[in-house]
């Protein structure tokens, strides 16, 4: 009977996939929540890939699956991927049905697949990885994510000891994720140490997980993202297999050691957190027995996904739009940090990081905005602040209890106002940070900018 | 004026530890003693004038019952003697008779001080908004939990509510008080959110001060309960 009703979920499945792809829509969700309707474990009866790699953790999870999937196409792997859909239980159905023939048996051997680590739970029980990167485990939307104890607790209690473990070694969360895996790899960075009395404005995780006394750091990157050690017990971090020991941020390269010997690779992206992504991306791909060369290969032509990372010049202008996830204030702080760190001077920044759908005949909830680090925007380099959007009363009040200069803050609550404030002859190097679905706002802005650029030629 | 802040190394959790940052913009006069989890509570042997604590997650929850388990006449001492407390997100649940915690399958006692019992289910979370009275103050908040409180509230809450629900789905009532004991389900930045409140609260001290950033505090509050109070907004 089961099979009956999976057998008619892919089939309905797949009559859903063809009429959206006949109506030019994507159909990288809506097959799945057909199948999922009408077999709730359709994922446990569809023959998979030969090898399944899932990619999971709060931040950068996007990035290494698209990476991967990548460099593997372009060393000509055949790849089952999410890249353009969602990575809940349905999108994760969506495309391996579509990569499935009548039968649901799988029409590639591979397949990497970015799992919503608060869906593990429904995913996992079916789809038992191969390999599973997790980045990092840190505090994410207050509404969806709650705290790092319980995506903890949701990822281990998700998985088989049949998983092989990828996992950042620089994060004793992540570290410590699924006691009963034992085959276990590790990535990090030894590049670049920060200073040891440089103090993080957050720390997810402050005492041992295993005995609950205090941890000591080596040094904090951000976060809790470093080197620790518990001051009671044997806990620390662990030795990493796959090391990022030098960053050429001029020449755009990064080496990593592994097995003995020294690798360098294009660097696609020198914040440090792509660089912990793109370590991680180093480590599955050689696990897969891919050579460095041939992964070099796919490093040398990729680049971030321009929605995410993106450039422009109008006149004398020079305009970075960098994605800030709103609600998500580890990322937030690390685009802050990242805009501050640019050794450029007179900076103007507009911020736009107000959920749309949040503030559609809703009030969004503004909790998340006292867990980032506004007191970047006291930065030298930064003049001035405009907080554009619904919110941008709490923005300022944000900012004002982190101690920033009130005279560098403009507030706009239109968002499509925000460009006419700025004086082109005054401030030319321009940051636009904006949340994941602000993308209109920000191609908007780019028209804008290009006619405000016009002038100053 | 001496404030005590406990465990907000683990006990701050979705911007609640930005509320011992303002009470010290409020009070820039006062001592603010930072207690942590392994070290033994301030109000153990002196009197704070403000003691604050805010969200946690479960596992640390279980520890800070165990943390307090020692002192709770002293607890009740405080709270009958009158010192302003204030506890927010999760941490009232600390002051509860139990906590069932349904998806770990555990039960804990707390401390007690309200005849209520308090249900947490890690698949269940809630999120919503607040807005309520307290007194003559109008409060807004927000709300993300995993558990809610049962019992009778009705004759000590914290709020009455216009808006939103109260300990639980059924209720109208949100959180407790006793004396100066104030509690809340409402987490994140109550104080900045809620300046009127925050110059009451510290009223309760004998003390007057004003709200840090008054102005700016006001114009984000009056913006935030215009919108809680419009009916088109969903809660």
């Amino acid at each position: 009977m089961k099979k009956l009703r999976f057998f008619i979920a892919l089939f309905m499945a797949k009559l859903a996939t063809f009429l959206l792809k006949m109506l030019g829509r994507n159909a990288t969700y809506m097959p799945g929540e057909v199948a999922l309707k009408i077999s709730k474990d359709f994922l446990g009866h569809l023959k998979l890939p030969e090898t399944v790699i899932c990619v999971t953790g709060t931040n950068g999870k996007t990035t290494v699956s698209n990476l991967l999937t990548s460099i593997l196409t372009k060393n000509g792997y055949d790849v089952t991927n999410n890249s353009f859909g969602s990575n809940v239980q349905a999108g994760i159905a969506a495309v391996l049905l579509q990569d499935s023939d009548i039968f649901g048996r799988a029409k590639k051997k591979i397949a990497v697949l970015e799992v919503d680590e608060r869906s593990s739970l429904l995913i996992h029980p079916y789809i038992k990885p191969d390999y599973l990167i997790v980045n990092n485990i840190m505090r994410d939307s207050v509404k969806r994510n709650a705290h790092t104890d319980f995506i903890s607790y949701i990822i281990t209690s998700a998985l088989t000891e049949k998983t092989k473990l990828i996992l950042n070694g620089d994060d004793l969360i992540t570290s410590s994720l699924a006691p009963q895996c034992k085959n276990r790899m590790y990535f990090g960075l030894d590049a670049e140490k920060p200073e040891v009395s440089d103090k993080p404005f957050l720390r997810d995780i402050v005492y041992c997980p295993d005995c609950g006394a205090p941890l000591e750091s080596e040094y904090l990157r951000y976060n809790h993202i470093g080197r620790m050690y518990c001051t009671a017990c044997e806990k620390k971090s662990p030795d990493r297999d796959y090391l990022v020991t030098a960053i050429d941020r001029e020449n755009s390269f990064f080496t990593v050691d592994f097995k003995g010997e020294s690798h360098t690779f294009t660097l696609i992206n020198d914040n440090i957190v792509n660089v912990y992504n793109s370590c991680a991306v180093v480590a599955m791909l050689t696990i897969l027995g891919l050579s460095p060369e041939q992964i070099e290969k796919g490093f040398s032509q990729s680049k971030i996904v321009k929605s995410r990372f993106d450039t422009m010049s109008a006149g004398k202008l020079k305009i970075t739009f960098q994605m800030s996830k709103g609600q998500n204030p580890i990322a937030c702080t690390r685009c802050f940090n990242y805009v501050a760190s640019i050794p450029k001077e007179n900076k103007l920044l507009i911020v736009s990081t107000d959920d749309i759908s949040d503030n559609t005949n809703e009030s969004e909830n503004v909790c998340w905005l006292y867990d980032c680090d506004y007191s970047i925007f006291s930065d030298e380099s930064i003049a001035k602040i405009i907080f554009t959007g619904p919110r941008c009363r709490d923005h300022l009040l944000r900012a004002l209890i982190a101690g920033v200069n009130k005279e560098k803050i403009v507030l706009c609550e239109d968002t499509d106002k925000a460009v006419s404030l700025i004086d082109p002859e005054k401030y030319t190097d321009i940051y636009v940070l904006y949340d994941l679905y602000r993308q209109e706002d920000a191609a908007k802005m780019r028209v804008q900018f290009k006619k405000l650029g016009e002038g100053t030629k | 004026m001496t404030v005590e802040i406990l465990f907000s190394e683990i006990a701050g959790l979705y911007g609640d530890a930005q509320n011992a940052k303002y009470l010290e913009l409020c009070l820039p006069d006062a001592e603010f003693i930072y207690t942590d989890i392994c070290s033994e509570p301030y109000f153990v042997n002196n009197t704070p004038d403000i003691i604050y604590i805010g969200t946690m997650s479960e596992e640390t929850q279980r520890r800070v019952i165990e943390k307090f388990r020692p002192f709770k006449d002293r607890i009740n001492e405080l709270i009958d003697g009158g010192t302003v407390i204030f506890a927010t997100g999760n941490a009232p649940e600390i002051f509860c008779e139990k906590i069932d915690y349904i998806t770990e399958k555990k039960e804990i006692t707390g401390l007690c001080v309200f005849p209520l019992t308090v249900k947490n289910d890690l698949f269940k979370r809630y999120n919503g908004k607040v807005l309520g009275t307290s007194g003559d103050i109008k409060v807004v908040g927000f709300r993300s939990q995993f558990s809610f409180i049962y019992g009778d509230n009705s004759s000590y809450a914290f709020l009455q509510m216009q808006r939103g629900v109260g300990i639980n789905k059924e209720s109208k009532f949100e959180g407790m008080r006793k004396n100066n004991l104030f509690c809340t389900s409402c987490l994140g930045p109550f104080l900045p959110l809620n300046p009127l409140f925050t110059e009451y609260l510290i009223s309760l001290t004998g003390t007057s001060a004003e709200a840090a950033f008054r102005e700016e505090a006001m114009d984000a509050y009056k913006k935030r309960l215009s919108e809680f109070e419009d009916p088109k907004v969903k809660f």
